[in-house]
């Protein structure tokens, strides 16, 4: 297990003329990955879960999540582009949900599909599966990349009740590269798939997915990024409002609420959370059977679910009530689910066991560990516990650890350093008054 | 009937060992030593938000030492109970745990009333919680039992009337049940 070789890729980049060394981020990060150092903020790659947290709380846009430029497409033939289902919930409520989607025809796509598509077979395919697995319960949702990664580094002993099965928009990747290839006649590598995403986390997820056996997508843009040319191509079409097909009951995808009250039934009980600290407190529960009560818990880092990541424009909540609304008033379009079971059927959709990428121990040997331990607690006595930052760590514990394992020195410590020199101060002022009294 | 005086200087005694340890455990708990790793807790009276913050710590801690993730859940699930037994049935106490090479050893200690019978105590389902415990969802009587079940050793002596003191121990490998 040398994972020291594996390079991670992140959607999160720093800018350092931006970096201000505040250390604003620092304190908002839910796995520490963090520091400031020499007055600039660097994120370890293998603690990083992509959630988003230091993107919103910089205030110096230091933090820029990235995603792929639009130019990408032009190295392919047919482009297709899959809409997570929080985009809809971005725009006011005269834009009707059939111009939203064929906005983004006129971005240079060929074909457009929707997440929301295939919501209700998922729910189906998450039903049957916690049916098979109840030795496993409860299972934990695994569409939130950023949870599948929490869980990598903090709990793996919670990995085996993960759902192991493709997200939506994988199991769409999957169906229409099958489809366009039989019906298009083209080549694998002449279609262009894309997500268009609602986090940073989603965009790591295709550039590097966990547990994914095949080739899935071939890039992930930004909503926030194209909003902009959405918004104009939308006033264009405005006057002439297509015809278009839509799936408003499939919408819930983006509400983590929602998609726990759906999987509910007769013999399934399901929970659901959001927000990063809310998750690793519950995941901590299940890790001691607390939560055995609950067969699914649905989990989503940003609030209320996706219509709460990074890269929209409105506000969740927001959001959320205007997919409430379209979900209410939508006509929906009946899907042909027979191609997708089939796939499903021949295990097209399954995912590889997910390995752990444990952060938390100090060291593979127990007793050195202990050591280590005692050495931690050793230097947390002399420091200050005011847990102010002003060092570049999160905390006092997380310098005292730094120290020992050679990351920090304990003159990073603003609040000694003052005192020490203030003892200094007093005790160069005393020699000069006694010299004075000689 | 009993004689209230006598109650008092009343001193009951349980002992619950994994028969193979028996020796080991006796002789650590005659002369505990101090441990490598220290970590210590108050449990105020009836405070339900600030009970679990203390076995929440442990766990952290093992994690940060690679304990094995079963043998984790019993001691996090063990002195979740027993925080949850001195803020629910006594005025407050204190946790501390002591972290040895092989094993942790966690000691409760709280301010009284003490544990009338504890034979009847360790019975799954029996409980003296009050009214206010039992609306916060607690005292179910699974605590001293459930510690019981998921502890290698556990010991608890109380004064009717005084104080009560339990501790157990659970070791880091060896997972032999």
């Amino acid at each position: 297990m040398d994972d020291k070789e594996i390079k991670y890729f992140h959607a999160l980049q720093i800018v350092e003329d931006n970096c201000t060394g505040c250390t604003a981020c620092v304190r908002v990060c839910p796995t520490e990955a963090i520091r400031v150092r020499d007055r600039k903020a660097y994120i370890e790659p293998s603690r990083c879960v992509d959630c988003g947290n230091c993107v919103e709380a910089c205030k110096f846009h230091a933090i820029i999540p990235r995603s792929d430029p639009l130019d990408v497409l032009h190295n392919f033939k047919y482009k297709v582009a899959i809409i997570s289902t929080s985009y809809f919930g971005q725009f006011t409520e005269d834009i009707s949900y059939g111009v939203a989607k064929q906005a983004l025809y006129e971005l240079g796509f060929d074909d457009v599909q929707e997440e929301a598509m295939v919501t209700d077979f998922m729910i189906s395919m998450i039903r049957d599966y916690i049916r098979a697995n109840r030795d496993k319960r409860p299972i934990l949702s695994s569409n939130c990349p950023t949870v599948v990664r929490l869980i990598q580094l903090k709990y793996p002993s919670l990995l085996p009740n993960l759902f192991h099965l493709e997200a939506p928009m994988s199991i769409l990747t999957r169906y229409l590269r099958e489809k366009i290839k039989a019906e298009k006649g083209l080549a694998e590598n002449e279609i262009g798939i894309f997500l268009i995403v609602p986090c940073p986390a989603h965009v790591t997820a295709v550039h590097q997915p966990e547990g994914a056996y095949k080739h899935l997508q071939d890039g992930a843009f930004s909503i926030g990024m194209i909003y902009g040319k959405v918004r104009e191509h939308i006033k264009n079409l405005q006057n002439h409002p297509p015809q278009i097909e839509t799936y408003p009951k499939g919408l819930t995808w983006a509400l983590s609420g929602v998609q726990a009250e759906l999987v509910d039934c007769e013999d399934i009980r399901a929970l659901s959370v959001n927000g990063v600290e809310n998750i690793m407190e519950i995941l901590s529960r299940v890790e001691d059977h607390y939560l055995d009560q609950y067969d699914y818990i649905v989990l989503r880092s940003c609030t209320n679910g996706c219509v709460g990541g990074c890269f929209n424009v409105e506000n969740p909540f927001v959001a959320m009530s205007r997919i409430k609304k379209m979900i209410k008033e939508g006509k929906d379009t009946e899907i042909d689910v027979t191609d997708l079971k089939e796939l499903y059927d021949t295990g097209e959709f399954d995912v590889a066991p997910l390995a752990a990428r444990p952060i938390m121990e100090l060291d593979k040997d127990i007793k050195t560990a202990i050591v280590k331990m005692k050495q931690i607690n050793e230097i947390l006595t002399t420091l200050p516990g005011l847990n102010c930052s002003a060092c570049g760590s999160p905390s006092c514990y997380a310098l005292a650890e730094d120290i020992v394992l050679g990351k920090a020195s304990i003159d990073d410590c603003v609040v000694l350093l003052k005192r020490h020199s203030r003892e200094e101060d007093a005790e160069n002022e005393e020699n000069t008054t006694q010299e004075a009294d000689k | 009937m009993q004689d209230f005086a006598a109650a008092r200087s009343e001193m009951a005694e349980y002992w619950n060992i994994r028969p193979d340890l028996e020796e080991e455990v006796r002789r650590h708990l005659a002369a505990p030593p101090e441990g490598d790793v220290m970590l210590e807790s108050l449990i105020p009276e009836k405070d339900f938000n600030t009970a679990g913050k203390g076995s929440a710590e442990v766990k952290n801690l093992l994690k940060r030492l690679g304990v094995d993730p079963e043998i984790l859940r019993r001691v996090a699930v063990a002195a979740y109970e027993a925080e949850i037994n001195v803020a629910a049935h006594s005025r407050g106490g204190i946790m501390s745990s002591y972290i040895h090479d092989d094993f942790i050893h966690i000691m409760f200690q709280d301010k009284g009333p003490g544990i009338a019978d504890i034979e009847q105590a360790m019975i799954p389902g029996f409980s003296t919680a009050d009214e206010m415990v039992r609306e916060l969802g607690f005292g179910a009587g699974l605590g001293l039992p459930n510690i019981q079940k998921n502890t290698d050793a556990l010991h608890i002596r109380s004064e009717a009337g005084g104080s009560t003191m339990l501790e157990f121990i659970i070791y880091f490998t060896n997972n032999g049940r």
